[in-house]
């Protein structure tokens, strides 16, 4: 550690975010060292740390011969302020070195929020934001994750999109550039090369072109650039890397445990949500591989806690085996076995109290609308028997707390739709006395909402946001109807989700407000203490877009959808029949019940999906 | 009670490990190394480990101290090696025995704080420092969580065995042994009220460094 980041740590709030050294960090001799590879994840360490997919592309890249992976994160406004004063440029955890001498630097994007963190890292790093203002020499700036889907917001700023999972595609991005550099391509050359590798966008290989309404006229690939850019996923999760030896942070980070992956997908197709659809195919990993991970990861990390990670954790089919497996290991232990993302069911519910030792807190259910009408028309399997009935087993068996969420927004929703949310609330709170055992202690309902942010390569995608008089609107009529003491309403801002909407659905022009919005000191925007709304029409104002055209507008099923570049294995024409029969509330059945031919099966050899 | 104590230095990155979390660091090493301890009771029962005196966050240390109780037939001679094994960087354990004296016998701690002067030593630091310490009393407040007013005030002199320095170009370098507890004298205290008494006194860095424990009689505290 150097004498100028020693006094600066001694300064800052949680100094052990900037100082690397956890167990399981991976250090290699520099001299055995020819790539180097910043992972970086624009959010604070502990966020950033929490991401399993980061553990994982970590592992994959650092098992490469010659090839050092190592961490970056957006630091916090103090040390961001210390780092600015000190001449410090942004450095990697396990070696300090300045991430500009790094041969990569990739990004994972999980949230639109983020995206100024990951200009305010690239010049931290010393580097022009703008892939056009970078150098021969320059480090080539890759980004993946969930909002890879709709690179356009970012793509003057990123040199590599890699759409889908990356523990495959990544080491053949770093193959090929090793070649480039011996075969002394230029930049340019390397990136035309790139963009013949599966899965990866190299967008200043596409010129956009717009209509006079602002809409997408064309998309072009230039000098033999794919159009669409398809997704990489990776087959057999049995046999694909895992990180049952990844490293224990030695501060807390948010999710501090042990973590198993059960499967990728979702089975279920609720129409408003991205991670069902650009997740497909469903591919399960065997009970036995399941166990034996979760197993080895709690052994090698010593975590008190392990919980079993994927979209929708009562779907995984020998779950009930594998939990049975997990608690000879772990109830000797006291390791504590967490299940996320239950369904509001009567199985999950008997497992809940199976695995339920010690204190009951609280549960947690996402019905997402107070309808049936619309709980069916955004595909969402859930029936108010099923909740009241998985209400009752917890009140029952000693629970005296209840988290509901729910979307305010959604297609189709009317007044009566936001109602239902209060009738439901109360009925809930009507199960506690009827059935609660711990009566005296009261009981404590929590209904949140939020607002609705249309995504892309989902049915919804071409839906209008409601703006945010008009949430606010449902807010208060909502909050007037639920007036008991037992049920608290708390509902989310809808600025942050208008910016959502925006980004998430935005074309190539947004970079210019991006931009400006981060010259203006925006950063840890989904951080109240660092957001401003102001700041960020003002952004729209300067350059001269109008929010609402991105988050309000109701698109056309012939319009040219910026994102059309990227390509999720679910055909166009399939999201736009769940779209109509979103507005007939009719359900589509499950990914088990019947495959409705979404098109992600082409993925898979034999083109079937969760056997 | 624990039956255990477990001696380990603190030193490089680890020094940004607060107290908390060097507990939790200690919980989960211990599970890695397969070292059965005594657990907590209760609704959430975990590794009942303790620290005897919190080490503030970017102080080393070559002396700390964690309690807990190892289960029957743990080879204590192997402990330190199973425990490096796993540990992250900067903590190192350096043997592990049955319990001896009771924590209230820790009386006196020796640091060594290294203070830096990017332009120069004052010319007369070492007079001026004296003239301090040769005071009756030396009153400084103190925050605390368990005063009303949020301050206590604190007498330095008494909580000061020794203290004695040397002057080497831009920094000087003390030895001192400081009182451990009730009340206790945190160097970072002493640092603060140099600088508050004689302004030319400020440094530009402190560093402190944790190097032993010892008994009211002034013997090594195990």
């Amino acid at each position: 550690m150097t004498r100028t980041l020693e006094r600066i740590l001694s300064r800052v709030q949680k100094p052990g975010r900037y100082t690397g050294g956890e167990y399981g960090e991976v250090r290699k001799d520099p001299a055995q060292v020819d790539f180097r590879f910043a992972l970086c994840f624009p959010d604070t360490y502990e966020i950033g740390m929490s991401n399993l997919g980061l553990r994982i592309l970590y592992g994959v890249l650092n098992g490469m011969e010659g090839v050092w992976c190592q961490r970056a994160f957006a630091p916090w406004g103090d040390m961001e302020a210390e780092m600015r004063a000190a001449g410090l440029p942004l450095f990697a955890l396990e070696s300090g070195e300045s991430l500009r001498d790094f041969d990569v630097i990739g990004f994972s994007l999980g949230y639109e929020m983020a995206y100024t963190n990951v200009l305010n890292m690239l010049d931290l790093a010393g580097l022009p934001v703008r892939a056009a203002d970078r150098g021969e020499d320059a480090p080539l700036i890759v980004a993946g994750g969930t909002c890879a889907y709709n690179p356009e917001p970012l793509a003057p700023f990123i040199d590599v999109f890699s759409l889908g999972e990356g523990e495959e595609a990544l080491p053949e991005l770093v193959e090929l550039i090793r070649r480039g550099r011996q075969a002394g391509w230029s930049r340019k050359e390397l990136l035309r090369e790139i963009a013949g590798l599966k899965g990866f966008y190299v967008p200043s290989l596409y010129e956009v072109s717009y209509h006079g309404d602002g809409t997408v006229a064309a998309i072009e690939p230039r000098e033999g650039a794919p159009f669409p850019v398809t997704k990489r996923i990776v087959a057999d999760l049995d046999h694909s890397y895992f990180p049952v030896d990844t490293m224990v942070p030695s501060t807390e980070i948010v999710q501090d445990r042990a973590t198993a992956e059960l499967f990728r997908g979702c089975i279920r197709g609720c129409r408003f949500c991205q991670a069902g659809y650009v997740y497909r195919p469903v591919r399960a990993k065997s009970e036995a591989v399941a166990a034996r991970q979760a197993l080895e990861s709690c052994r090698r990390s010593g975590y008190e806690e392990m919980t079993l990670s994927s979209l929708s954790t009562s779907d995984y089919r020998p779950l009930v085996d594998l939990c049975d497996h997990l608690l000879e290991y772990c109830g000797p232990r006291k390791i504590n076995l967490g299940l996320p993302s239950l369904r509001a069911d009567n199985f999950s519910m008997g497992l809940m109290q199976r695995l339920q030792s010690g204190r009951k807190s609280g549960l947690t259910f996402a019905p997402e609308a107070g309808t049936q009408r619309l709980r069916d028309a955004i595909n969402k399997n859930v029936t108010e028997e099923d909740l009241l009935n998985s209400c009752r087993t917890a009140f029952e068996g000693g629970w005296n707390a209840v988290k509901l969420y729910f979307m305010l927004g959604l297609p189709t929703e009317t007044d009566e739709d936001v109602l239902g949310i209060a009738d439901l609330a109360r009925k809930v709170l009507y199960t506690f006395k009827k059935y609660g055992t711990n009566k005296a202690r009261g009981v404590r309902i929590t209904v949140s909402t939020s607002c609705f942010v249309p995504k892309c390569h989902t049915p919804f995608q071409w839906e209008g946001q409601v703006d945010m008089d008009e949430y606010r609107r449902r807010v208060e009529l909502l909050r007037g109807a639920m007036r008991e003491r037992a049920i608290t309403y708390n509902w989310h801002d809808p600025e942050t989700s208008l910016l959502e909407a925006v980004f998430a659905r935005g074309d190539r022009r947004l970079a210019d407000v991006i931009e400006h919005a981060w010259r203006a000191g925006a950063r840890f925007d989904s951080w109240t203490e660092y957001f401003s709304m102001e700041r960020w029409l003002d952004a729209f104002r300067e350059v001269g877009l109008d929010p609402a055209f991105y988050a309000g507008r109701q698109r056309s099923r012939e319009e040219i959808l910026p994102w059309s570049v990227t390509d999720v294995g679910v055909r166009q024409d399939y999201l736009w029949r769940e779209r109509e029969q979103a507005y007939r509330a009719c359900i589509t059945p499950d990914c088990r019940k019947q495959c409705t031919g979404c098109g992600a099966n082409s993925f898979l050899k034999g083109g079937k999906c969760d056997e | 009670m624990s039956d255990h104590r477990i001696f380990y230095r603190k030193e490089d990155t680890a020094r940004y490990i607060s107290h908390l979390d060097t507990m939790r660091t200690f919980q989960r090493a211990l599970a890695r190394a397969e070292l059965g301890v005594r657990f907590t009771q209760g609704y959430h029962p975990h590794a009942d480990v303790s620290i005897l005196l919190p080490l503030p966050v970017g102080f080393s240390s070559r002396c700390e101290v964690l309690e807990c109780t190892l289960l029957e037939g743990t080879d204590l001679e192997r402990v330190s090696e199973r425990l490096n094994a796993v540990l992250p960087r900067g903590l190192w354990v350096e043997g592990c025995a049955p319990r001896e004296k009771a924590p209230k016998e820790l009386t006196w701690v020796d640091y060594q704080i290294t203070l830096e002067y990017d332009g120069g030593t004052p010319a007369d630091w070492g007079e001026q420092v004296r003239a301090l310490l040769a005071q009756e009393s030396w009153v400084v407040e103190k925050k605390s969580k368990k005063a009303r007013t949020g301050v206590t005030t604190l007498d330095l002199i008494p909580l000061i065995r020794s203290l004695t320095w040397k002057e080497e170009g831009d920094r000087v370098v003390l030895e001192g042994i400081f009182a451990a507890q009730n009340p206790g004298l945190n160097p970072q205290v002493l640092v603060d009220a140099l600088a508050a008494a004689r302004g030319e006194l400020r440094s530009d860095y402190a560093r402190f460094l944790r190097r032993s424990l010892l008994d009211s009689r002034g013997e090594t505290f195990r």
